[in-house]
């Protein structure tokens, strides 16, 4: 148990920051509505041609392209979770977390956790916002609430992987480079914007293995279908298995990067 | 629990670095129960290794290490509990205010909500910080982040607290009041403190005993006026007029005074005399001496021996290199590595 109230303290800390940096909130909100509105509105005129309607699977390409944001959030969001990791070993307090009697497990889950709910509030933005500009959600609400998980699931993967490499670097810079080499190939490589229909055969063919492809998938059946479970679960379970993955490889990583 | 067992007992303790620094290099020493104790030395000389290690963010590479009868390694949760530590860099979250800050360091000891609250106001009076308390840290200066930094350590009322150098940096008045907040949670708690300072005052004036560690080994260790005699007393340094050569048979009498240790000439023309103990008591006899063979005295001083002289006398002149991580001493041995391969 103490594991968990562990965690929750080291998510605390990070939440009670996210909130209190009123331009960051803001600037985290407000990204996804510039997506949302300018990308959904260029692209608009996509599905006036009916075989691209046919091709995307529905008509109204801001209801494609709303989980392709809602994963791209995240997963911004994600990539960065291991930006405080760097920061508290710059400014000596992760030595201070690593001195109290807390489980080892407990700062990057609880890293994770933050990062995790953070992505949460921001999924939950988007949805209200894709709502507002039309889009219909076909499985309601209880298909959001499995939207919201999804997506927590996939910042679990990201964060995971932004943790490991931090637990090793040192530097800001550093991170921030890798982290930027990570994310465009991840999110333009997939179908979270475009059907990987008319892509290239090479590029469909990274985005068939990109985990990103898979945590979008069940998230577009419930937005844009039903509950179609043959489409749903297998997006699900690769989407929660990589995010145990990356938890437990994070968490040994850590370990490891702490212990001399 | 005994009286008899100490805070802190140190067996054999060698700390080797994956890169192969030797960092601590097989001391043994024992603090008692409310006891200051004091570890000097110069940068890198292994002052934060040992903490490290003694608090468990390191682990020794040999060495039985007890704190208060318990083994590190074998029960490192209890002895967390049992320990507090300030690092040497004030470690507060700048985004936090001053009480968050306390509250999360008690959740991270496993104190209920309730216990923090009632414990918070007591150490944040006592390090005049209750004020302001909602405070945001980072408007803060830096005397007030360090006093936050030990009233932190405080929070689970540790039994031994850890102090990597608590002064380091800090203007006078915050420093002496960092004392005395250190002198009173040993009267008011009898609280055993370690910390580590390469500030001699800083040891003299807090410290029941010293040890003076240097290349990971300990060079001395004991009340910091048993190390002033060890190292030989007074020194009376002394100017005298000599028209023609005449001093040295005045310097043969007073050599011969029993408490007179050795007499060095010095380049300006001085000669340092050291004596075991009670200088002054000697300088009427120098001069009896010196009249007795015609030779007058110019000047002459005395100089109590300060931990300088002994901190010098055991670690020597030579400056060492600041300290640098351990990330940064193995690059510096690689690139080293490299550049002779080339």
């Amino acid at each position: 148990m103490t594991v968990l109230s562990d965690t929750w303290s080291v998510a605390w800390r990070e939440l009670i920051k996210f909130f209190r940096a009123r331009v960051r909130l803001v600037v985290t909100l407000i990204q996804p509505v510039i997506w949302l509105a300018f990308m959904g509105n260029m692209m608009r005129g996509m599905t006036n041609n009916p075989m691209m309607a046919q091709t995307l699977g529905t008509n109204n390409y801001l209801a494609f392209m709303t989980p392709g944001i809602i994963l791209m959030t995240v997963l911004f969001g994600g990539v960065f979770g291991g930006v405080s990791i760097v920061w508290d070993r710059r400014i000596g307090y992760l030595e201070k977390l690593l001195a109290a009697p807390i489980g080892r497990g407990a700062i990057p889950f609880g890293k994770m956790l933050a990062v995790m709910l953070q992505g949460g509030i921001q999924v939950v933005a988007i949805i209200i916002l894709a709502a507002l500009l039309g889009v219909r959600f076909a499985t309601g609400l209880p298909g959001i609430f499995l939207i919201i998980i999804i997506a927590m699931l996939f910042s679990a993967i990201l964060s995971g992987i932004s943790l490991s490499l931090s637990a090793s670097i040192k530097t800001m810079e550093t991170l921030m480079a890798i982290v930027n080499f990570l994310t465009l190939p991840l999110m333009f490589a997939s179908n979270a914007l475009f059907p990987i229909a008319v892509m290239p055969g090479w590029l469909a063919a990274i985005a068939r293995i990109n985990p990103v492809t898979y945590a979008v998938q069940p998230i577009r059946e419930l937005v844009i279908h039903s509950w179609n479970w043959g489409s749903i679960l297998p997006g699900l379970a690769i989407t929660a298995g990589l995010a145990v993955l990356s938890m437990l490889l994070s968490q040994a990583i850590f370990q490891r990067a702490t212990t001399e | 629990m005994s009286n008899a067992i100490s805070a802190i007992e140190v067996y054999n303790l060698t700390k080797i670095y994956r890169g192969g620094i030797v960092a601590v290099d097989d001391i043994s020493f024992s603090v008692e129960r409310g006891e200051i104790f004091g570890l000097l030395g110069p940068n890198g000389a292994g002052k934060s290794t040992t903490i490290k290690v003694l608090i468990g963010l390191l682990r020794p590479t040999q060495g039985r290490l007890l704190l208060k009868g318990i083994d590190i390694i074998k029960s490192p949760r209890e002895i967390k509990q049992l320990t507090g530590y300030a690092a040497q860099e004030t470690a507060i979250d700048d985004r936090l205010t001053c009480l968050e800050n306390i509250y999360l360091q008690g959740r991270f000891y496993h104190l209920s909500r309730r216990e923090i609250v009632e414990r918070s106001r007591g150490v944040l009076e006592m390090f005049d910080l209750y004020e302001r308390r909602g405070d945001l840290a980072d408007t803060f200066s830096g005397g007030m982040l360090k006093r936050l930094d030990i009233a932190e350590a405080l929070i689970h009322r540790p039994q031994i607290l850890f102090l990597d150098e608590p002064t380091l940096g800090l203007d006078v008045q915050t420093r002496k009041a960092i004392w005395e907040y250190i002198e009173r949670l040993r009267e008011e708690q009898g609280m055993t403190i370690f910390l580590t300072t390469h500030y001699m005052e800083e040891a003299d004036a807090l410290c029941d005993r010293v040890a003076i560690i240097d290349h990971g080994q300990i060079k001395a260790l004991d009340r910091p006026e048993n190390l002033k005699t060890q190292i030989g007393g007074d020194i009376i340094i002394a100017r005298f007029v000599t028209p023609n050569g005449q001093a040295s048979h005045a310097l043969e009498s007073i050599k011969e005074l029993p408490q007179v240790r050795r007499i060095e000439p010095q380049r300006d023309g001085t000669y340092r005399i050291v004596v075991g103990q009670e200088g002054d008591k000697l300088i009427p006899e120098i001069f009896v001496l010196c009249e007795r063979d015609g030779i007058s005295i110019e000047s002459v001083s005395l100089k109590k021996p300060s931990l300088d002289d002994v901190y010098l006398h055991f670690t020597g002149r030579e400056i060492r290199e600041e300290e640098g991580s351990r990330e940064d001493h193995v690059k510096a041995r690689i690139m080293r590595g490299r550049s002779r391969r080339r």
